[in-house]
C-alpha cells in the first residue's frame, strides 16, 4: 500500500512536468506526421515508416526515462517533502520502489500512448494491424525500464547532472554490445579484459533493439518468443539488483 | 509520567571537507521530554535544533549517543506511526489539492477508508482550513494555508508525539496568532509537542518547558513559568520626598520618583522588608510589592550571552 502510494504520487507528479509532456507532444507529432515521409515505393515506405516510429518511441522514450529517474529522488530531497514522507512509517525500500515504479508507470504511460499512435497510423497506412510492431514497443519499454533502474540506482548518490551523464553515457555504452561482442575474441590481454568488464558489467541495452529484425523480413531470428523471453527475464533480474543496491546505499544514506 | 522523547549523549559531527575540520552540530546533548507536554525547544540559527530533530527521526544518524522516542530507538518504524513532523518551511505536492495530499499522508500510515476520509475531514476542521480550498491544489494557496495543511498532515495520524519546526515562521500577525492557537490546542488534547521555535513569546504562551540550545550543547531547561519567574520584586510606593529617595538608593542603587509615585525596581529577598520598612517609616504608602517577571526572550539573550561571553 504504501509504495503503490508513494508510486501514484510520483507518476502524478511526473505527468505534471511540462518538459515531459512536450516531450510526448513533438514525438506523437512526429509519428503522426510519420506517413508524409513515405514518398517511395509501398514497401519502402512501409519500412521507412515503422523505421520512423519505432526510433521515435525509443529516443522519446529515452529522454522521458532519464529525465524521470533522475529527478525523482532528488526533488523529494530539494523540496524537502522526503522529510514528511520518511517521518513516516515508511521503510526506505519502500521509497525508493515507490519511486521507481512511480517512474516506470510514467514511461509505461508515455510509451502507451506513443505506441497507440504509432500502431494507429500504421493502422490507417497499411489498413491492418501489425502485431510485431507492439513487439517492438514493449522491448523498448523493458529497454526503459533497464535504464529506470540504473538512472534510481545514480540517483541515490550523484546529483542529477552527473545522473544524467552518466545514465546516458552507460545507455550508449551499452547499446554496443556487439562490438564488445567481437573484442572479447581480441589477441590484446588488455583489450580483452577491459571488453569483457565492459559487456558483461554494464547493461546490454543493444539486445533490445529488435527493429532491424522486425522492419526488415530477411533478418531472421531462430526463436523469436525465447529471444523476447530472455531479454524481458534479463531486464527484470538486472533491474531488480540495480534497485537492491540502489536500497542498500539509500538505507545509508542521510537526507 | 514516562519520557516521550529521552535523549542521552546526542552527538552530530560533520567533517568540512575544505579545511579538515570537524563541525559538531550536536554536542553531547542530553533531554527528556515529557509525555503531554508542550516542550519549546529554542536556539539561533544554527544552533543544532534542526539536527536534533532529524536525527530524532532517523533522517540522519547519531555520531555518537542514542535516543529514545516513546521508548522505542530512534528510527523505528512502530513508533513513526505515533508521531508526526512538520519541517520548516515544508514544500508540498504543488500540484495535489489539500485533501489529495493528506490522502496521501495517510496512506502512508497505512488508515484505509471510510476512515481515511474521516480523518482527513477532522484535521482540516482542526486547522480551520476553509472547506472551499480543501480541494483546490496547493500551488494556489497562502502560506498560512500551507502551514495549517502541514500541521493537518501531522495530525492526521492522530499522533501521540508532534514535532515541529518554526512551524510559525514568515507568517502574518493574524495567521501566527491562530496557528499558535491550533498549537496550544494540541497540547490541550494530551498530545506531546515538541516545538522549536524563534517565536519566543508564543513559546512562552504555549510551552510548559524549555530548554535552550546554544553551539550544540544544551544550555538551559526547565518550567517556562520559572525561568521566567525573576528572583528580584519591584515595590511601588505613594508619596515620600526627595530624601526618602536617596536612602532607598544608598540600600539598592536604585530608583526613581515623579507625579507622587516612587518606585524601586530589582529590590533583592533580603532587601524588601528593609526597603518597605525606610518607606513606611517615612509615611509613605505601599502601592504593590511584586515580583519582577522576566521574558522568555529576556532569559534566552541572557543565556545565549553568557555563553558567548558578550
Amino acid at each position: 500500500m504504501v509504495t503503490l502510494a508513494i508510486a501514484k504520487q510520483t507518476l502524478e507528479d511526473m505527468l505534471r512536468r511540462k518538459i515531459l509532456l512536450i516531450l510526448l507532444i513533438v514525438a506523437v507529432a512526429m509519428i503522426a506526421l510519420g506517413p508524409s515521409v513515405g514518398f517511395l515505393s509501398p514497401r519502402e515506405s512501409s519500412a521507412v515508416l515503422r523505421s520512423l516510429g519505432l526510433a521515435v518511441i525509443l529516443l522519446a522514450g529515452l529522454l522521458i526515462t532519464v529525465l524521470t529517474g533522475i529527478q525523482v529522488i532528488p526533488t523529494e530531497i530539494e523540496r524537502r517533502t522526503i522529510y514528511t514522507v520518511l517521518s513516516k512509517p515508511v521503510q526506505r525500500y519502500e521509497f525508493v520502489l515507490g519511486k521507481f515504479l512511480g517512474g516506470l508507470f510514467t514511461v509505461f504511460v508515455m510509451l502507451a500512448s506513443m505506441g497507440i499512435v504509432f500502431l494507429g497510423v500504421l493502422r490507417y497506412q497499411e489498413g491492418r494491424f501489425s502485431p510485431d510492431m507492439v513487439m517492438g514497443v514493449i522491448m523498448t519499454f523493458f529497454q526503459m525500464m533497464l535504464l529506470g533502474a540504473l538512472a534510481i540506482f545514480f540517483s541515490t548518490f550523484a546529483t542529477p547532472v552527473v545522473n544524467f551523464f552518466m545514465s546516458f553515457g552507460l545507455f550508449i555504452v551499452g547499446n554496443l554490445s556487439s562490438v564488445t561482442e567481437s573484442l572479447l575474441e581480441n589477441k590484446n590481454v588488455a583489450t580483452r579484459a577491459v571488453a569483457t568488464l565492459v559487456h558483461y558489467a554494464i547493461p546490454n541495452f543493444g539486445n533490445f533493439n529488435i527493429q532491424n529484425k522486425l522492419i526488415h523480413p530477411q533478418v531472421v531470428i531462430k526463436n523469436l518468443n525465447m529471444f523476447i523471453m530472455q531479454n524481458v527475464a534479463y531486464a527484470i533480474i538486472y533491474s531488480a539488483v540495480l534497485l537492491i543496491l540502489a536500497i542498500i546505499v539509500f538505507d545509508r544514506r542521510e537526507v | 509520567m514516562a519520557a516521550a522523547v529521552s535523549i542521552q549523549g546526542l552527538t552530530k559531527t560533520y567533517l568540512d571537507v575544505w579545511t579538515k575540520t570537524e563541525i559538531r552540530a550536536v554536542d553531547r546533548l542530553n533531554l527528556e521530554v515529557e509525555e503531554g507536554e508542550v516542550f519549546g525547544f529554542l536556539g539561533r540559527n544554527g544552533a543544532g535544533k534542526t539536527t536534533t530533530i532529524k536525527m530524532l527521526l532517523g533522517l540522519i544518524f547519531p555520531t555518537e549517543g542514542t535516543a529514545t522516542v516513546l521508548g522505542k530507538p530512534i528510527g523505528d518504524i512502530g513508533v513513526k506511526g505515533q508521531i508526526s513532523y512538520l519541517p520548516e518551511e515544508a514544500y508540498f505536492y504543488e500540484g495535489m489539492t489539500g485533501w489529495d495530499m493528506l490522502d496521501f499522508y495517510a496512506r502512508l500510515f497505512r488508515i484505509s477508508e471510510p476512515e481515511r476520509s474521516k480523518r482527513i475531514q477532522k484535521a482540516l476542521e482542526d486547522v480551520y482550513l476553509d472547506p472551499s480550498a480543501w480541494r483546490r491544489p496547493l500551488r494556489g494557496y497562502s502560506k498560512g494555508m500551507r502551514q495549517r495543511t502541514g500541521i493537518a498532515q501531522a495530525l492526521i495520524n492522530d499522533p501521540k508525539l508532534l514535532i515541529l519546526d518554526e512551524p510559525t515562521s514568515g507568517l502574518d500577525p493574524i495567521a501566527h496568532a491562530e496557528l499558535r492557537d491550533i498549537i496550544a490546542n494540541v497540547g490541550r488534547q494530551g498530545k506531546t509537542v515538541f516545538l522549536s521555535s524563534h517565536q519566543l513569546p508564543d513559546v512562552e504562551l504555549t510551552c510548559s518547558r524549555v530548554a535552550i540550545i546554544h553551539q550544540g550543547k544544551l544550555r538551559t531547561v526547565g518550567k517556562t513559568a520559572e525561568l521566567t519567574s525573576g528572583d528580584t520584586v519591584e515595590i511601588v510606593y505613594k508619596g515620600g520626598d526627595a530624601a526618602l529617595l536617596e536612602k532607598i538608593r544608598k540600600v539598592v542603587g536604585a530608583g526613581e520618583q515623579s507625579n507622587g509615585l516612587g518606585r524601586v525596581p530589582g529590590v533583592a529577598p533580603k532587601d524588601t522588608n528593609p526597603i518597605v520598612d525606610l518607606i513606611r517609616g517615612a509615611g509613605a504608602e505601599i502601592v504593590s510589592v511584586a515580583p519582577h517577571k522576566r521574558t522568555l526572550e529576556e532569559v534566552f539573550v541572557d543565556t545565549v550571552m553568557k555563553e558567548t561571553g558578550s
